[in-house]
């Protein structure tokens, strides 16, 4: 025997029949294949431990098959099964066999197993449709394997996700502690940059979960700095979807941007400017071109050392875009751009089924 | 490392392969605290292996889960038949413990600074 005589493990959809005597095997297995189903015959042990480990639908014993041996290579077969599985029996008796007996026998052999009986001669039709219901209970039992792997994946996937983000927020305060002067400024800094992290986590949830649009980062970035009467920030551009952690990036980076620009920026006098625009090049690839730019605000000085906000912004655009950013303290404004290809950042929607199984 | 020489070393130029742009940052000035230099970064393997930055290297940090997948193992072994040893920095641990022939450390995260400088030292032994 080859294992390519073996079903599909786990499809469980195949009748596995024990009838080693007289044509009992053939005659069954051709009636059940009039009927569409899939069937396997074995004879000897082994060939029954390889067929029950391939994970049959439905297990077909005549009564006179199950030598001791046999019955308990069925019972270890049934104690070792999942919580889900409940792999049904037809045992066929005959009108000589003493078959309460048998019955008895074999419920305490196979506890707890659905075992249906049948005693020969049989028509047809009870047979097949004996078997049929079997299978469909089986595919019953499929579904809700299928079910707890699902939910098995996406436990792991949460988990995965949670630690990513405790190390994200963990990192953030790190980096933020370092910049500190005072216990109320870190407060005040990691407090902010929390938020801007838990705002786009909940847009892009919002949003179906893997995609979210440059628009509406920069909406969840600006509004609250507008609802305090700050609304020189001019945000626009064409509509392009971004995957969620390309996203995310975005509105972090966009965060350190604008509390720069309150601080120290166009912001922090009242006739400044902010204009915040993205376009797509189709000539180069096509490349997304994102560009902040200040106006109208204090003279600007180049900080003596790089601090959270520029360095982040280098290392965030740099890995997000594979170049690293043009980030200029220029006289007149605080100027920040950065061009890239689209395909790293923009999340698909022709296909949805690449993004992840969640 | 000759012990007549005076004690300042070259800084390593290390390498930083991690899909979380927060998380190069944090480990950037972790690796400037040490009194090395980060060399570069990609956030997948496939973006190593077109980084040209990435030969001149003399160690990798490596993350296990990439922007193209679980390649961090294949990173690693490709770092190791250059001859760059690498140190997994990542929040799965059994992953790591899977594939711990292909690199020289394995450094947790959330990432504790003391806990990174001592295998930044195995790094600076190995060099």
């Amino acid at each position: 025997m080859s294992s390519s005589d073996l079903a599909e493990p786990g499809a469980l959809d195949q009748v596995l029949i024990l009838a080693p005597y007289r044509r009992d095997a053939a005659y069954l297995g051709q009636l059940l294949a009039e009927y569409d189903m899939g069937v396997a015959t074995c004879i000897s042990a082994d060939e029954l431990t390889a067929y029950l480990a391939a994970g049959p639908g439905v297990f077909v014993t005549t009564h006179e098959a199950l030598t001791p041996t046999l019955i308990d290579i069925v019972a270890r077969h049934l104690n070792a099964q999942p919580p889900w599985s409940d792999m049904p029996i037809v045992v066929l008796l005959d009108r000589a066999s003493p078959n309460s007996r048998i019955r008895g026998q074999l419920a305490a052999a196979w506890p707890r197993s659905r075992q249906l009986f049948y005693q020969r001669p049989l028509t047809q039709v009870e047979l097949v449709s004996g078997i049929q219901s079997a299978l469909l209970a089986r595919m019953r039992q499929r579904e809700v394997r299928d079910h707890i792997e699902r939910e098995i994946e996406l436990r792991r996937e949460l988990n995965h996700r949670v630690k990513n983000i405790l190390a994200s927020v963990f990192s953030i305060f790190e980096m933020t502690r370092r910049g500190a002067t005072s216990v109320d400024g870190l407060a005040d800094d990691f407090g902010a940059r929390l938020t801007a992290l838990s705002n786009v986590h909940s847009a892009v949830f919002e949003a179906k979960g893997e995609a979210i649009s440059i628009a509406e980062i920069a909406q969840l970035t600006f509004d609250p700095y507008r609802q305090m009467g700050i609304s020189r920030i001019d945000a626009s551009g064409p509509s392009v979807m971004l995957t969620r952690e390309a996203g995310t990036t975005l509105a972090l980076c966009l965060h350190e941007l604008t509390t720069n620009a309150i601080k120290y920026g166009a912001l922090s006098v009242p006739n400044g400017q902010v204009a915040f625009h993205w376009d797509i090049l189709p000539d180069l690839g096509p490349d997304l071109s994102v560009l902040w730019q200040e106006t109208g605000g204090p003279p600007v000085v180049a900080p003596s050392r790089s601090g959270y906000g520029t360095r982040y912004l280098r290392a965030a655009l740099g890995g997000l875009f594979g170049v690293k950013p043009d980030i200029m303290f220029a006289t007149d404004g605080l100027r920040c751009e950065i061009k890239g290809p689209l395909a790293r950042v923009a999340c698909n929607p022709e296909a949805p089924d690449s993004v992840s199984g969640l | 490392m000759t012990s007549d020489t005076i004690g300042v070393r070259k800084p390593l130029r290390i390498y930083c392969i991690e899909d979380n742009p927060l998380i190069v940052f944090h480990i950037e000035h972790l690796i400037e605290d040490a009194g090395h230099v980060l060399a570069g970064f990609a956030d997948s393997f496939s973006q190593l292996k077109a980084d040209p930055a990435a030969t001149h290297i003399d160690g990798a940090l490596v993350d296990i889960d990439l922007a193209d997948g679980r390649t961090g193992p294949d990173a690693a072994a490709w770092l190791k038949e250059r001859g760059i040893p690498s140190i997994f920095v990542t929040g799965q641990q059994d992953v790591a413990n899977l594939y711990a022939d292909r690199v020289i450390a394995v450094i947790i995260k959330p990432i504790v600074a003391e806990d990174f400088a001592g295998k930044i030292q195995r790094l600076e032994r190995r060099i």
